[in-house]
């Protein structure tokens, strides 16, 4: 049979389809040797879709986090490259007995609508969050200003129960008052050393005017005081800023505008950005951390540093199963390579911890976990023995949990590994990774306290501080203590900390109190992130702060490429 | 035909009460609470958890919240998702980049598929045959991610000549690749299957006779053979019609096209249900329409398939 022409080109595309759907591509990216972001002034940096609005009070993720640090300035920012707390929108931040706040803001500061930012501004802000009919999540940031138990009220029998909770007293914190229009004073509870540090944390920007006609419309149009402005936003693609003429601030941003390129994938914004169409991003995926390949691939374009997030693994102390005791939890914290894991399967991209603060904060001491958060098998054999004859049997099977949406699995496996090893076959039990299909069953689990076994819990720092790695993780009660650790006598010397006057005393009863943790163990330090970023050949100048973000002022457009 | 045509569209009713009912349902028995994790390691204030529940009726139940969906879905409301974001809008920017995708795959896929199968079907044995067989094996074993993270690195990364990503317009000249990557193991589903159906009916009756009557070969091969022969692959088109619209989740994850595979993701892992349903619903919809519109089809093609 006679075959058409037609019919022999189609098969011909069949087998060469590789090829020929090849030549059917968009342009790529110039190579003139010109630089095209110069034209514009753009950058694009990657991004992901924010879970909430541009109202400060209401985030907590780091996607929205990230571009609403860009457009809002608060009181106080972190220095990009040591953590420390510098004044930003503040003037003067005194105090006398870290009860009793004296705030001036610096004068002439604007907003992107032109009206100036007051000392109001922050105080109505603050109440708006602190209200708890506004149902804003950053609520419990005010809980150490006066009057927060009359304007925030709990549900008396949580959210599942039937109750309603009761409607707040007032809506203004008692803590808070205006002195004058650039001064505002704020009274504690009680005297928190912290306080200062705290006040660059997201929460505590202010709010203009504008948010309080219409706080829903202003979450997607904002009206902002910082370094940058808001355009728009096109949702699950990009959210554009641009650099506002009015900032105040010393350093001006660099560039004209920034694109916030949201990414459904790390592998694709990685491949964007090695063939320069995207500007920045700081996650590198796995698949390019192994081996150093994105070393390779970005070569001085490859930002290597530290950021404040650390991993551990936490015991359901309230369980009897599985909670273990004291020695149990050394053993098996001596039974883990921390160095081989971070070597092996993060590729140093991660560094082991020997204490339960980040390395880059304020008041980190090492070695404070020390010998327990050494590999020790032998140590780790004896503490099992004495956990046993103590009256402690470990289950025959010990669960580490962990969500598994992320990538957990293999750390998790190799720490089990490293676990059952260690202690040999002879243990009475075996260490497995268990996984929770997704992180909101997992945290449900948790939050319900009905976790067996070991769990996986991370911490990502809210401002560079120790306070920040203990008061919210291990104080009795605290709002993310998961195991339900309670130790009176820690309590009490982070409550002594707390109150501290001087802040260099403060720091040292913080670091005593985190070494009455190596006694107790309740959570097992792991390792503290590494934070590697990339940018295209367009850019220079970048700096990445210890939060794992862009500094947005920091970033510029080469003037030749 | 046309009173056919009706009661298939009758019968749409119960069909999609019933699965709109279930996929409710499952998605209510999900376990963990859609709030408990949007705070990460610290919990949510109640006062914020008890407002989300309320604004979407969380705390109804569930014969409650399945009438107050069916009642928005017939009025159009979608109303807004956990973030806030208006839901229709989001689907209105999504789809018609997802149907533009899916009906570019397609079409690859039958114009690539058919005619390979019809070529090696026509040439049973033949070179070209060996050929199809072999290429066809090769993508068949190749899964979709390896396809794209190798089209990806090889002509975004290595040669340029495409950028890795799609843009967030997504015109069609961009999603060619994308769409190639998704058709790719369908088209060879698609060769094989034209093939097979070449071949059994290059022996029957029908085209012996058409031969013995002095037909050209174009018009036998054409006319007669093609026409019959594409019944099955019909029915696989058509279906791949529906499952294409649910978005392709990995192509689009790979290069960055903003349709409604990556909407759907996100919204199962953040178990935003106002996005979920929606999007399950609609693509129940999708499937029966095709399903209905692959079977009127037939009936062209075949003559002997009357509808009454």
């Amino acid at each position: 049979m006679r075959v058409t022409k037609g019919a022999k080109i189609a098969a011909g595309s069949a087998l060469l389809a590789l090829g020929v759907a090849a030549c059917g591509g968009g342009s790529g990216s110039s190579s003139d040797g010109g630089n095209p972001r110069t034209a514009t002034g753009t950058v694009y940096i990657r991004g992901c879709e924010p879970q909430t609005g541009f109202v400060p009070g209401n985030i907590n993720e780091t996607c929205g986090g990230t571009v609403n640090d860009f457009v809002y300035s608060k009181l106080v920012k972190y220095n990009p490259d040591t953590a420390a707390p510098e004044l930003d929108q503040a003037a003067s931040i005194d105090t006398t007995d870290n009860k009793v706040w004296t705030i001036k803001l610096k004068p002439g500061l604007k907003w992107s609508d032109g009206t100036p930012v007051t000392a109001k501004n922050y105080v109505d802000a603050w109440n708006y969050t602190a209200y708890s009919p506004n149902a804003q999540i950053g609520s419990s940031w005010f809980a150490d200003v006066e009057g927060f138990d009359k304007v925030n009220k709990a549900d008396p029998d949580g959210p599942d129960g039937p109750k309603q909770a009761p409607t707040p007293e007032t809506d203004k914190l008692s803590g808070l008052e205006v002195v004058d229009d650039t001064t505002f004073k704020v009274t504690l509870n009680a005297p928190t050393a912290v306080f200062r540090t705290k006040l660059g944390y997201i929460t505590f920007a202010p709010l203009p005017e504008a948010f309080f006609k219409d706080p829903k419309a202003f979450a997607s149009n904002p009206v902002t005081n910082g370094p940058f402005k808001f355009v728009k936003w096109d949702h699950n693609s990009q959210i554009v800023v641009s650099a506002n003429p009015d900032y105040a601030g010393a350093e001006k941003p660099k560039v004209k505008q920034i694109v916030y390129k949201m990414y459904k994938d790390d592998d694709a914004a990685y491949a964007d950005l090695v063939s320069n169409n995207l500007d920045f991003t700081e996650l590198i995926p796995p698949s390019a951390l192994a081996g150093d390949k994105w070393k390779t691939d970005l070569g001085d374009r490859a930002i290597e540093g530290q950021q404040g997030v650390i991993q551990t693994v936490s015991f359901p102390l309230y369980d009897k199963e599985f909670g273990g005791n004291a020695d149990f939890r050394k053993a098996i914290s001596l039974a883990v390579d921390r160095k081989t894991i971070t070597d092996k399967i993060f590729n140093k991209g991660r560094v082991p911890l020997d204490s339960w603060v980040s390395p880059i904060v304020e008041g980190y001491k090492a070695g404070s976990c020390g010998e327990w958060c050494t590999y020790d098998p032998t140590k780790a054999k004896d503490y099992l023995n004495k956990a046993k004859q103590e009256g402690y049997t470990p289950p025959k099977e010990f669960p580490i949990w962990y969500n598994g949406d992320s990538a957990h699995k293999e750390w998790v496996d190799a720490m089990a590994n490293s676990i059952n090893q260690a202690l040999g076959a002879d243990a009475g039990f075996t260490v497995v990774g268990r996984s929770m299909p997704t992180f909101d069953e997992f945290r449900s689990v948790i939050t319900e306290h009905k976790i067996k076994g070991m769990f996986r819990t991370g911490w990502q720092m809210d401002y560079p501080h120790i306070e920040d790695f203990l008061n919210p993780l291990v104080k009795t009660g605290a709002s993310s203590n998961d195991g339900l650790y309670s130790n009176k006598a820690l309590d009490e010397k982070l409550h002594e900390a707390d109150v501290a006057t001087d802040q260099n005393q403060s720091v040292t009863l913080y670091q005593e109190a985190e070494a009455m943790l190596a006694n107790d163990l309740p959570t097992i330090p792991l390792w503290s992130y590494g934070l590697q970023a990339g940018t295209s050949k367009w850019v220079t100048g970048v700096k990445v702060t210890p939060f794992g973000e862009l500094d947005p002022l920091s970033i510029s457009i080469k003037a030749a490429a | 035909m046309g009173r056919y045509t009706i009661r298939r569209l009758l019968q749409l009713i119960p069909v999609l009460l019933g699965t709109t009912f279930l996929i409710n349902y499952m998605v209510w028995q999900l376990p963990g609470d859609p709030f408990a994790g949007r705070c990460g390691q610290r919990p949510c204030p109640d006062s914020y958890v008890s407002a989300m529940r309320s604004q979407f009726g969380l705390d109804q139940p569930i014969l409650v919240q399945y009438w107050q969906f069916l009642k928005n879905m017939l009025t159009g409301n979608l109303g807004v998702d956990f973030n806030q974001v208006p839901v229709a809008t989001q689907l209105g920017d999504a789809w018609p980049i997802t149907i533009r995708l899916a009906l570019l795959a397609v079409a690859i896929e039958a114009v690539i598929g058919i005619s390979a199968g019809v070529l090696s079907g026509l040439k049973r044995g033949g070179f070209i045959d060996n050929v199809v067989t072999i290429s066809t094996l090769f993508l068949l074993s190749l899964p979709v991610f390896v396809t794209g993270f190798l089209l990806q690195w090889l002509l975004g990364v290595q040669f340029q000549v495409i950028t890795p990503t799609v843009s967030d317009e997504a015109p069609i000249m961009e999603l060619i690749v994308p769409a190639f990557v998704l058709a790719s193991l369908n088209m060879a589903f698609t060769a094989r299957l034209t093939r097979t159906s070449i071949v059994e009916n290059r022996r029957s009756d029908y085209v012996r006779t058409a031969i013995a009557k002095g037909l050209t070969n174009r018009r036998v091969v054409g006319v007669h053979l093609l026409r019959n022969s594409l019944i099955p692959v019909l029915t696989f088109l058509g279906t791949e019609v529906g499952s294409l619209m649910s978005g392709a989740i990995i192509t689009e994850g790979i290069f960055n096209i903003h349709g409604i595979g990556g909407l759907l993701y996100r919204a199962i892992t953040g178990q935003d249900y106002t996005i979920v349903v929606p999007i399950a619903s609609l693509l129940v919809l999708v499937y029966l329409v095709s399903n209905l519109l692959v079977d009127l089809l037939y009936g062209v093609l075949d003559p002997r398939i009357r509808y009454e």
